[in-house]
Protein backbone atom coordinates (compact mmCIF):
# COMPACT_ATOMS: atom_id res chain seq x y z
CA UNK A 1 0.00 0.00 0.00
CA UNK A 2 1.33 3.26 -1.27
CA UNK A 3 1.42 6.39 1.68
CA UNK A 4 1.28 8.87 -0.97
CA UNK A 5 0.25 9.01 -4.27
CA UNK A 6 3.39 10.61 -5.17
CA UNK A 7 5.02 7.55 -5.58
CA UNK A 8 2.75 6.12 -8.17
CA UNK A 9 4.31 7.34 -11.62
CA UNK A 10 1.17 7.75 -14.11
CA UNK A 11 3.06 8.93 -17.25
CA UNK A 12 5.70 11.06 -18.54
CA UNK A 13 5.50 14.15 -20.21
CA UNK A 14 8.73 15.58 -22.35
CA UNK A 15 11.17 13.68 -19.46
CA UNK A 16 9.37 14.88 -16.67
CA UNK A 17 7.14 11.88 -14.51
CA UNK A 18 3.72 12.67 -13.91
CA UNK A 19 2.45 11.02 -10.78
CA UNK A 20 -0.85 10.58 -9.41
CA UNK A 21 -1.11 13.80 -7.63
CA UNK A 22 -0.18 15.66 -9.97
CA UNK A 23 -2.53 13.82 -12.43
CA UNK A 24 -5.25 13.89 -10.41
CA UNK A 25 -4.83 17.74 -9.52
CA UNK A 26 -5.18 18.30 -13.10
CA UNK A 27 -8.30 16.38 -13.24
CA UNK A 28 -10.05 18.22 -10.44
CA UNK A 29 -8.48 21.43 -11.93
CA UNK A 30 -10.40 20.48 -15.03
CA UNK A 31 -13.48 19.66 -13.06
CA UNK A 32 -13.60 22.65 -11.24
CA UNK A 33 -13.16 25.08 -14.17
CA UNK A 34 -15.39 23.24 -16.69
CA UNK A 35 -18.32 23.48 -13.99
CA UNK A 36 -17.23 26.96 -13.96
CA UNK A 37 -17.18 27.62 -17.34
CA UNK A 38 -20.45 25.13 -17.96
CA UNK A 39 -22.65 27.25 -15.58
CA UNK A 40 -21.54 30.85 -15.89
CA UNK A 41 -20.75 30.77 -19.69
CA UNK A 42 -23.99 32.88 -20.21
CA UNK A 43 -24.66 34.89 -17.57
CA UNK A 44 -27.09 38.29 -18.34
CA UNK A 45 -28.16 39.89 -15.13
CA UNK A 46 -31.83 39.71 -16.83
CA UNK A 47 -32.05 36.36 -16.48
CA UNK A 48 -33.37 34.91 -13.33
CA UNK A 49 -30.40 32.22 -11.93
CA UNK A 50 -30.40 28.59 -12.35
CA UNK A 51 -30.05 26.12 -9.88
CA UNK A 52 -26.62 25.43 -10.48
CA UNK A 53 -25.70 29.12 -10.66
CA UNK A 54 -27.59 29.88 -7.62
CA UNK A 55 -25.44 26.78 -5.81
CA UNK A 56 -22.32 28.65 -6.87
CA UNK A 57 -23.27 31.92 -5.83
CA UNK A 58 -24.22 30.48 -2.62
CA UNK A 59 -20.83 28.99 -2.67
CA UNK A 60 -18.34 31.76 -3.74
CA UNK A 61 -20.74 34.61 -1.22
CA UNK A 62 -20.59 32.10 1.79
CA UNK A 63 -16.62 32.02 1.47
CA UNK A 64 -16.50 36.26 1.11
CA UNK A 65 -18.88 36.18 3.98
CA UNK A 66 -16.67 33.77 5.96
CA UNK A 67 -13.65 36.30 4.78
CA UNK A 68 -15.17 39.30 5.80
CA UNK A 69 -16.36 37.90 9.30
CA UNK A 70 -12.44 37.03 9.80
CA UNK A 71 -10.70 39.35 8.48
CA UNK A 72 -13.29 42.20 8.63
CA UNK A 73 -12.85 43.53 5.59
CA UNK A 74 -13.48 42.57 2.09
CA UNK A 75 -10.86 41.85 -0.54
CA UNK A 76 -11.31 39.98 -4.05
CA UNK A 77 -7.28 38.48 -3.85
CA UNK A 78 -8.44 37.16 -0.35
CA UNK A 79 -11.28 35.43 -1.78
CA UNK A 80 -9.61 34.23 -5.18
CA UNK A 81 -6.68 32.52 -3.11
CA UNK A 82 -8.59 31.17 0.39
CA UNK A 83 -11.98 30.43 -1.96
CA UNK A 84 -9.60 28.62 -4.27
CA UNK A 85 -7.85 27.16 -1.45
CA UNK A 86 -11.26 25.77 0.11
CA UNK A 87 -12.63 24.93 -3.28
CA UNK A 88 -9.63 22.63 -4.01
CA UNK A 89 -9.21 20.70 -1.01
CA UNK A 90 -12.87 20.36 -0.50
CA UNK A 91 -13.08 18.68 -4.05
CA UNK A 92 -10.02 16.68 -3.67
CA UNK A 93 -11.30 15.58 -0.40
CA UNK A 94 -14.79 14.61 -1.67
CA UNK A 95 -13.58 12.74 -4.76
CA UNK A 96 -11.63 10.52 -1.93
CA UNK A 97 -14.87 8.43 -2.29
CA UNK A 98 -14.39 7.85 -6.01
CA UNK A 99 -12.57 4.49 -6.60
CA UNK A 100 -9.15 4.42 -7.67
CA UNK A 101 -8.70 7.90 -7.30
CA UNK A 102 -6.23 9.19 -4.87
CA UNK A 103 -6.46 12.80 -4.23
CA UNK A 104 -4.06 15.32 -4.28
CA UNK A 105 -4.51 16.24 -0.47
CA UNK A 106 -3.50 12.92 0.68
CA UNK A 107 0.06 13.79 -0.65
CA UNK A 108 2.24 15.70 2.02
CA UNK A 109 3.59 17.45 -1.22
CA UNK A 110 0.84 18.91 -2.48
CA UNK A 111 -0.11 19.82 1.77
CA UNK A 112 3.15 21.27 1.60
CA UNK A 113 2.73 23.43 -1.47
CA UNK A 114 -0.47 24.34 -0.32
CA UNK A 115 1.46 25.69 3.18
CA UNK A 116 4.47 27.22 1.43
CA UNK A 117 1.81 28.85 -0.83
CA UNK A 118 -0.04 30.25 2.37
CA UNK A 119 3.76 31.12 3.87
CA UNK A 120 4.37 32.91 0.94
CA UNK A 121 0.91 34.37 0.53
CA UNK A 122 0.87 35.94 4.03
CA UNK A 123 3.49 38.02 3.53
CA UNK A 124 2.80 39.29 0.53
CA UNK A 125 -0.55 40.38 1.49
CA UNK A 126 0.60 42.53 4.65
CA UNK A 127 3.25 43.89 2.04
CA UNK A 128 0.50 45.18 0.19
CA UNK A 129 -1.19 46.09 2.60
CA UNK A 130 1.22 47.80 5.09
CA UNK A 131 4.38 48.28 3.03
CA UNK A 132 7.55 46.11 3.24
CA UNK A 133 8.77 47.61 6.87
CA UNK A 134 5.77 47.68 8.46
CA UNK A 135 5.28 44.32 7.81
CA UNK A 136 8.81 43.34 8.87
CA UNK A 137 7.98 45.61 11.61
CA UNK A 138 5.36 42.89 13.03
CA UNK A 139 8.01 40.50 13.46
CA UNK A 140 9.73 42.89 16.28
CA UNK A 141 6.26 43.09 18.20
CA UNK A 142 5.55 43.84 20.83
CA UNK A 143 9.58 43.65 21.30
CA UNK A 144 12.67 43.02 19.24
CA UNK A 145 13.39 39.92 21.60
CA UNK A 146 10.28 38.23 19.82
CA UNK A 147 11.99 38.18 16.12
CA UNK A 148 13.09 34.78 16.73
CA UNK A 149 9.59 33.59 18.27
CA UNK A 150 8.00 35.15 15.42
CA UNK A 151 10.00 33.63 12.63
CA UNK A 152 9.75 30.23 14.67
CA UNK A 153 6.28 30.62 14.35
CA UNK A 154 5.89 31.83 10.88
CA UNK A 155 7.41 28.71 10.17
CA UNK A 156 5.56 26.17 12.70
CA UNK A 157 2.17 27.31 11.49
CA UNK A 158 3.26 26.85 7.93
CA UNK A 159 4.26 23.30 8.93
CA UNK A 160 1.15 22.55 10.88
CA UNK A 161 -0.85 23.81 8.40
CA UNK A 162 1.07 21.07 5.97
CA UNK A 163 0.80 18.44 8.48
CA UNK A 164 -2.77 18.67 9.68
CA UNK A 165 -4.15 18.19 6.53
CA UNK A 166 -1.91 16.05 5.07
CA UNK A 167 -2.52 13.60 8.04
CA UNK A 168 -6.13 13.99 8.76
CA UNK A 169 -6.53 12.99 4.72
CA UNK A 170 -3.93 10.81 4.15
CA UNK A 171 -5.02 8.77 7.45
CA UNK A 172 -9.00 8.86 6.18
CA UNK A 173 -7.69 6.99 2.73
CA UNK A 174 -5.64 4.79 5.01
CA UNK A 175 -8.12 4.06 7.41
CA UNK A 176 -10.40 3.58 4.16
CA UNK A 177 -7.87 0.80 2.28
CA UNK A 178 -7.40 -1.05 5.77
CA UNK A 179 -10.91 -1.58 6.45
CA UNK A 180 -11.74 -2.14 2.56
CA UNK A 181 -9.42 -5.83 3.30
CA UNK A 182 -10.62 -6.27 6.65
CA UNK A 183 -14.45 -6.06 6.29
CA UNK A 184 -15.42 -5.05 2.44
CA UNK A 185 -19.11 -3.71 3.01
CA UNK A 186 -20.04 -1.75 6.26
CA UNK A 187 -17.19 -0.07 7.43
CA UNK A 188 -15.59 1.04 4.07
CA UNK A 189 -18.72 2.72 3.83
CA UNK A 190 -18.90 4.25 7.27
CA UNK A 191 -15.54 5.25 6.84
CA UNK A 192 -16.13 7.00 3.87
CA UNK A 193 -18.87 8.85 4.96
CA UNK A 194 -16.82 10.12 8.25
CA UNK A 195 -13.67 10.45 5.70
CA UNK A 196 -16.41 12.84 3.44
CA UNK A 197 -16.90 15.23 6.65
CA UNK A 198 -13.36 14.90 7.88
CA UNK A 199 -12.28 16.44 4.38
CA UNK A 200 -14.51 19.04 4.40
CA UNK A 201 -14.12 20.20 8.32
CA UNK A 202 -10.23 20.24 7.14
CA UNK A 203 -10.79 22.34 4.30
CA UNK A 204 -12.66 24.62 6.00
CA UNK A 205 -9.93 25.13 8.62
CA UNK A 206 -7.33 24.67 5.77
CA UNK A 207 -8.89 28.07 4.51
CA UNK A 208 -9.96 29.73 7.46
CA UNK A 209 -6.50 29.00 8.95
CA UNK A 210 -5.16 30.32 5.65
CA UNK A 211 -7.32 33.66 5.81
CA UNK A 212 -6.56 34.09 9.67
CA UNK A 213 -3.00 34.33 8.94
CA UNK A 214 -3.21 36.47 5.88
CA UNK A 215 -6.03 38.84 8.09
CA UNK A 216 -3.38 39.32 10.64
CA UNK A 217 -0.54 40.52 8.40
CA UNK A 218 -2.82 42.97 6.44
CA UNK A 219 -4.90 44.03 9.64
CA UNK A 220 -3.91 47.80 10.97
CA UNK A 221 -1.55 47.81 13.67
CA UNK A 222 -3.04 49.58 17.26
CA UNK A 223 -1.22 52.64 17.58
CA UNK A 224 0.01 52.39 20.92
CA UNK A 225 2.48 54.66 20.95
CA UNK A 226 0.20 57.68 20.07
CA UNK A 227 0.02 58.90 23.79
CA UNK A 228 3.39 58.93 24.50
CA UNK A 229 3.75 61.36 20.66
CA UNK A 230 1.13 63.32 22.14
CA UNK A 231 3.23 63.73 25.49
CA UNK B 1 6.50 10.15 4.09
CA UNK B 2 8.73 12.34 2.22
CA UNK B 3 7.94 15.31 0.25
CA UNK B 4 8.69 15.45 -3.61
CA UNK B 5 9.90 18.90 -3.86
CA UNK B 6 8.93 18.61 -7.94
CA UNK B 7 5.37 17.94 -7.14
CA UNK B 8 5.55 20.39 -4.34
CA UNK B 9 6.85 23.21 -7.02
CA UNK B 10 4.12 21.74 -9.94
CA UNK B 11 1.44 21.85 -7.22
CA UNK B 12 2.70 25.35 -6.08
CA UNK B 13 2.18 26.31 -10.10
CA UNK B 14 -1.41 24.30 -10.81
CA UNK B 15 -2.62 26.28 -7.69
CA UNK B 16 -2.00 29.31 -9.17
CA UNK B 17 -3.10 28.31 -12.27
CA UNK B 18 -6.35 27.14 -10.65
CA UNK B 19 -6.74 30.56 -8.57
CA UNK B 20 -6.50 32.15 -11.88
CA UNK B 21 -8.50 29.50 -13.70
CA UNK B 22 -11.12 30.13 -10.83
CA UNK B 23 -10.76 33.79 -11.23
CA UNK B 24 -11.92 33.90 -14.84
CA UNK B 25 -14.19 31.36 -15.01
CA UNK B 26 -15.74 31.80 -11.39
CA UNK B 27 -15.44 34.48 -9.08
CA UNK B 28 -15.67 37.24 -11.75
CA UNK B 29 -18.37 35.86 -13.75
CA UNK B 30 -20.55 35.40 -10.21
CA UNK B 31 -19.41 38.26 -8.79
CA UNK B 32 -20.09 40.42 -12.01
CA UNK B 33 -22.91 38.97 -12.18
CA UNK B 34 -24.37 39.58 -8.97
CA UNK B 35 -23.30 43.55 -9.19
CA UNK B 36 -25.18 43.36 -12.53
CA UNK B 37 -28.24 42.00 -10.97
CA UNK B 38 -27.75 43.91 -7.74
CA UNK B 39 -27.91 47.16 -10.29
CA UNK B 40 -30.29 46.13 -12.02
CA UNK B 41 -32.53 45.65 -9.05
CA UNK B 42 -31.52 49.06 -7.74
CA UNK B 43 -32.40 50.26 -11.04
CA UNK B 44 -35.45 48.83 -10.80
CA UNK B 45 -35.72 49.75 -7.30
CA UNK B 46 -35.32 53.29 -8.47
CA UNK B 47 -37.45 52.40 -11.67
CA UNK B 48 -40.02 51.56 -8.77
CA UNK B 49 -39.49 54.48 -6.35
CA UNK B 50 -39.92 57.08 -9.46
CA UNK B 51 -43.23 54.86 -10.62
CA UNK B 52 -44.26 54.68 -6.91
CA UNK B 53 -43.91 58.73 -6.25
CA UNK B 54 -45.40 59.27 -9.67
CA UNK B 55 -48.13 56.97 -8.97
CA UNK B 56 -48.81 59.47 -5.51
CA UNK B 57 -48.80 62.54 -7.51
CA UNK B 58 -51.35 60.63 -9.67
CA UNK B 59 -53.09 59.57 -6.44
CA UNK B 60 -52.96 63.23 -5.18
CA UNK B 61 -54.25 64.90 -8.11
CA UNK B 62 -57.14 62.17 -8.10
CA UNK B 63 -57.66 63.18 -4.24
CA UNK B 64 -57.73 66.86 -5.33
CA UNK B 65 -59.90 66.20 -8.25
CA UNK B 66 -62.21 63.94 -6.05
CA UNK B 67 -62.01 67.13 -3.43
CA UNK B 68 -62.82 69.73 -6.19
CA UNK B 69 -66.07 67.41 -7.36
CA UNK B 70 -67.21 66.34 -3.99
CA UNK B 71 -67.30 70.38 -3.23
CA UNK B 72 -68.89 71.21 -6.74
CA UNK B 73 -71.13 68.17 -6.33
CA UNK B 74 -72.02 69.87 -2.86
CA UNK B 75 -72.59 73.61 -4.29
CA UNK B 76 -74.99 71.84 -7.05
CA UNK B 77 -76.31 70.00 -4.58
CA UNK B 78 -77.39 73.21 -2.35
CA UNK B 79 -78.43 75.24 -5.48
CA UNK B 80 -80.58 72.58 -6.68
CA UNK B 81 -82.41 72.16 -3.30
CA UNK B 82 -82.41 76.11 -3.31
CA UNK B 83 -84.57 75.57 -6.51
CA UNK B 84 -86.51 72.95 -5.67
CA UNK B 85 -87.44 74.96 -2.11
CA UNK B 86 -88.46 77.71 -4.45
CA UNK B 87 -90.41 75.25 -7.07
CA UNK B 88 -92.02 73.70 -4.00
CA UNK B 89 -92.70 77.04 -2.70
CA UNK B 90 -94.25 78.12 -6.05
CA UNK B 91 -95.94 74.99 -6.50
CA UNK B 92 -97.69 75.12 -3.29
CA UNK B 93 -98.92 78.39 -3.99
CA UNK B 94 -100.20 77.41 -6.93
CA UNK B 95 -101.68 74.55 -5.68
CA UNK B 96 -103.05 76.92 -2.19
CA UNK B 97 -104.36 79.57 -4.89
CA UNK B 98 -106.38 76.37 -6.76
CA UNK B 99 -107.47 74.75 -4.13
CA UNK B 100 -108.84 78.23 -2.46
CA UNK B 101 -110.34 78.66 -6.31
CA UNK B 102 -111.46 75.24 -5.89
CA UNK B 103 -113.39 75.47 -2.31
CA UNK B 104 -114.53 78.88 -3.45
CA UNK B 105 -116.65 77.59 -6.75
CA UNK B 106 -117.31 74.36 -4.93
CA UNK B 107 -118.96 76.33 -2.03
CA UNK B 108 -120.20 78.29 -4.47
CA UNK B 109 -121.86 75.25 -6.34
CA UNK B 110 -122.35 74.13 -2.92
CA UNK B 111 -124.71 77.14 -2.70
CA UNK B 112 -126.00 76.99 -5.63
CA UNK B 113 -127.14 73.77 -4.99
CA UNK B 114 -128.59 74.31 -1.73
CA UNK B 115 -130.57 76.54 -3.83
CA UNK B 116 -131.68 74.83 -6.21
CA UNK B 117 -132.60 72.28 -4.20
CA UNK B 118 -134.51 74.69 -1.73
CA UNK B 119 -135.85 75.66 -5.01
CA UNK B 120 -137.19 72.59 -6.04
CA UNK B 121 -138.03 71.16 -2.40
CA UNK B 122 -140.41 75.14 -2.41
CA UNK B 123 -141.27 73.32 -6.14
CA UNK B 124 -142.43 69.88 -5.18
CA UNK B 125 -143.62 71.45 -2.23
CA UNK B 126 -145.89 74.17 -3.79
CA UNK B 127 -147.29 71.17 -6.05
CA UNK B 128 -147.76 68.78 -3.19
CA UNK B 129 -149.71 71.89 -1.25
CA UNK B 130 -151.84 72.53 -4.45
CA UNK B 131 -152.21 68.69 -5.19
CA UNK B 132 -153.00 68.46 -1.62
CA UNK B 133 -155.24 71.22 -1.75
CA UNK B 134 -156.63 70.69 -4.61
CA UNK B 135 -157.50 67.02 -3.41
CA UNK B 136 -159.06 68.54 -0.57
CA UNK B 137 -161.10 70.58 -2.24
CA UNK B 138 -162.03 68.01 -4.74
CA UNK B 139 -163.02 65.75 -2.03
CA UNK B 140 -165.11 68.29 0.23
CA UNK B 141 -166.98 69.76 -3.07
CA UNK B 142 -169.95 68.69 -4.22
CA UNK B 143 -173.05 69.33 -6.51
CA UNK B 144 -173.71 72.19 -3.55
CA UNK B 145 -170.42 73.63 -4.75
CA UNK B 146 -171.33 74.04 -8.38
CA UNK B 147 -175.06 75.48 -7.39
CA UNK B 148 -173.16 78.03 -5.41
CA UNK B 149 -171.11 78.88 -8.70
CA UNK B 150 -173.98 79.14 -10.18
CA UNK B 151 -176.07 81.45 -7.93
CA UNK B 152 -173.16 83.44 -7.99
CA UNK B 153 -172.39 83.46 -11.69
CA UNK B 154 -173.35 86.92 -12.19
CA UNK B 155 -170.83 88.20 -9.89
CA UNK B 156 -168.25 86.63 -11.69
CA UNK B 157 -169.20 87.25 -15.72
CA UNK B 158 -170.84 90.61 -15.07
CA UNK B 159 -166.73 92.37 -15.43
CA UNK B 160 -166.94 90.69 -18.56
CA UNK B 161 -170.06 91.04 -19.54
CA UNK B 162 -168.79 92.86 -22.63
CA UNK B 163 -166.30 90.28 -23.54
CA UNK B 164 -168.82 87.81 -23.95
CA UNK B 165 -171.65 89.48 -25.67
CA UNK B 166 -168.62 89.95 -27.99
CA UNK B 167 -167.73 86.50 -28.61
CA UNK B 168 -171.09 84.92 -28.35
CA UNK B 169 -173.16 87.41 -30.49
CA UNK B 170 -176.87 87.58 -30.60
CA UNK B 171 -178.59 83.74 -30.62
CA UNK B 172 -175.36 82.09 -29.49
CA UNK B 173 -174.92 78.80 -27.97
CA UNK B 174 -173.29 78.47 -25.03
CA UNK B 175 -172.40 75.14 -23.42
CA UNK B 176 -172.63 75.10 -19.64
CA UNK B 177 -170.40 71.74 -18.68
CA UNK B 178 -170.18 70.75 -14.74
CA UNK B 179 -168.90 67.48 -13.29
CA UNK B 180 -172.11 66.71 -11.81
CA UNK B 181 -175.35 67.59 -13.50
CA UNK B 182 -176.73 70.62 -12.18
CA UNK B 183 -180.18 70.67 -10.92
CA UNK B 184 -183.30 71.73 -12.78
CA UNK B 185 -183.87 74.85 -10.55
CA UNK B 186 -179.85 75.65 -10.82
CA UNK B 187 -179.86 75.71 -14.65
CA UNK B 188 -183.13 77.82 -14.61
CA UNK B 189 -181.37 80.08 -12.33
CA UNK B 190 -178.23 79.86 -14.76
CA UNK B 191 -180.27 80.48 -18.41
CA UNK B 192 -181.85 83.62 -16.50
CA UNK B 193 -178.62 85.30 -15.26
CA UNK B 194 -176.44 84.36 -18.41
CA UNK B 195 -179.74 85.81 -20.93
CA UNK B 196 -179.36 89.08 -18.66
CA UNK B 197 -175.37 89.58 -19.92
CA UNK B 198 -176.15 88.03 -23.23
CA UNK B 199 -179.92 87.97 -24.40
CA UNK B 200 -180.94 85.47 -26.64
CA UNK B 201 -178.50 82.48 -25.75
CA UNK B 202 -179.58 79.05 -26.22
CA UNK B 203 -177.95 77.09 -23.48
CA UNK B 204 -176.56 73.73 -23.32
CA UNK B 205 -175.75 71.55 -20.28
CA UNK B 206 -173.45 68.96 -20.38
CA UNK B 207 -171.39 67.07 -17.65
CA UNK B 208 -167.66 65.53 -17.79
CA UNK B 209 -166.25 63.43 -14.96
CA UNK B 210 -163.15 64.62 -15.37
CA UNK B 211 -163.51 68.37 -14.76
CA UNK B 212 -162.93 69.92 -11.81
CA UNK B 213 -165.90 70.91 -9.90
CA UNK B 214 -166.89 74.00 -10.59
CA UNK B 215 -168.89 75.78 -14.20
CA UNK B 216 -167.22 76.13 -17.27
CA UNK B 217 -169.00 77.78 -20.16
CA UNK B 218 -167.70 76.94 -24.11
CA UNK B 219 -169.03 79.70 -26.68
CA UNK B 220 -167.50 79.61 -29.97
CA UNK B 221 -163.60 78.95 -29.69
CA UNK B 222 -163.47 81.40 -26.38
CA UNK B 223 -164.13 79.22 -22.89
CA UNK B 224 -164.83 81.17 -19.41
CA UNK B 225 -164.28 78.92 -16.29
CA UNK B 226 -164.63 79.11 -12.86
CA UNK B 227 -163.97 76.17 -11.00
CA UNK B 228 -161.48 74.32 -8.15
CA UNK B 229 -159.30 74.97 -10.74
CA UNK B 230 -159.14 78.79 -11.28
CA UNK B 231 -158.25 78.67 -7.59
CA UNK B 232 -155.41 76.50 -7.66
CA UNK B 233 -153.83 78.10 -10.80
CA UNK B 234 -154.30 81.10 -8.67
CA UNK B 235 -152.26 79.72 -5.85
CA UNK B 236 -149.64 78.14 -8.07
CA UNK B 237 -149.09 81.54 -9.82
CA UNK B 238 -149.10 82.90 -6.19
CA UNK B 239 -146.27 80.31 -5.01
CA UNK B 240 -144.31 80.79 -8.18
CA UNK B 241 -143.96 84.49 -7.94
CA UNK B 242 -142.71 84.38 -4.59
CA UNK B 243 -140.76 81.42 -4.91
CA UNK B 244 -138.86 83.67 -8.06
CA UNK B 245 -138.67 86.74 -6.11
CA UNK B 246 -137.02 84.74 -2.85
CA UNK B 247 -134.44 83.20 -5.51
CA UNK B 248 -133.69 86.64 -6.82
CA UNK B 249 -132.95 87.37 -3.60
CA UNK B 250 -130.99 84.70 -2.32
CA UNK B 251 -128.34 85.14 -5.97
CA UNK B 252 -128.51 88.60 -4.84
CA UNK B 253 -127.24 88.21 -1.13
CA UNK B 254 -124.67 85.39 -2.76
CA UNK B 255 -122.86 88.00 -5.14
CA UNK B 256 -122.71 90.74 -2.26
CA UNK B 257 -120.60 87.87 -0.42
Amino acid sequence: MELTPDSIIVFELWGFAVNATILNTWIIMALLTGVSMLITRNLRPDVPPNRWRTMLEVIVLGIQGQIEEISRHSSKYLLYFSGTLFIFIVTSNLLMVVPGFDPPTASLSTTAALALSVLVAVPMFGISSRGLWGYLRTYLEPTAIMLPFNIISEITRGISLAIRLYGNVMSGAMIAAILLGVAPFFFPVAMDMLGLLTGLVQAYIFAVLATVYISAAIAEPKNNNKPKENQ
Amino acid sequence: MSVDWITVIAQIANLLVLIWLLKRFLYRPILDGIDAREAEIADRMTAATQAREQAENVEAGYHEQVEIFRAGESAMTDTTRQQAEVEREALLADAQVRIDTERKDWTTHLQHEEQKYMSELHRVGGKALLSLTRKALGDLSDETLEERVVAHIDTKFIPMAQELRHEAGEGAEIIASTRDPLSKTAQDKLLVKLQQIVPGLKLIFDTDANQSPGLILRMGGAEVAWTLDTYIEGLDTLLQEHLASESGMNVGADNGH
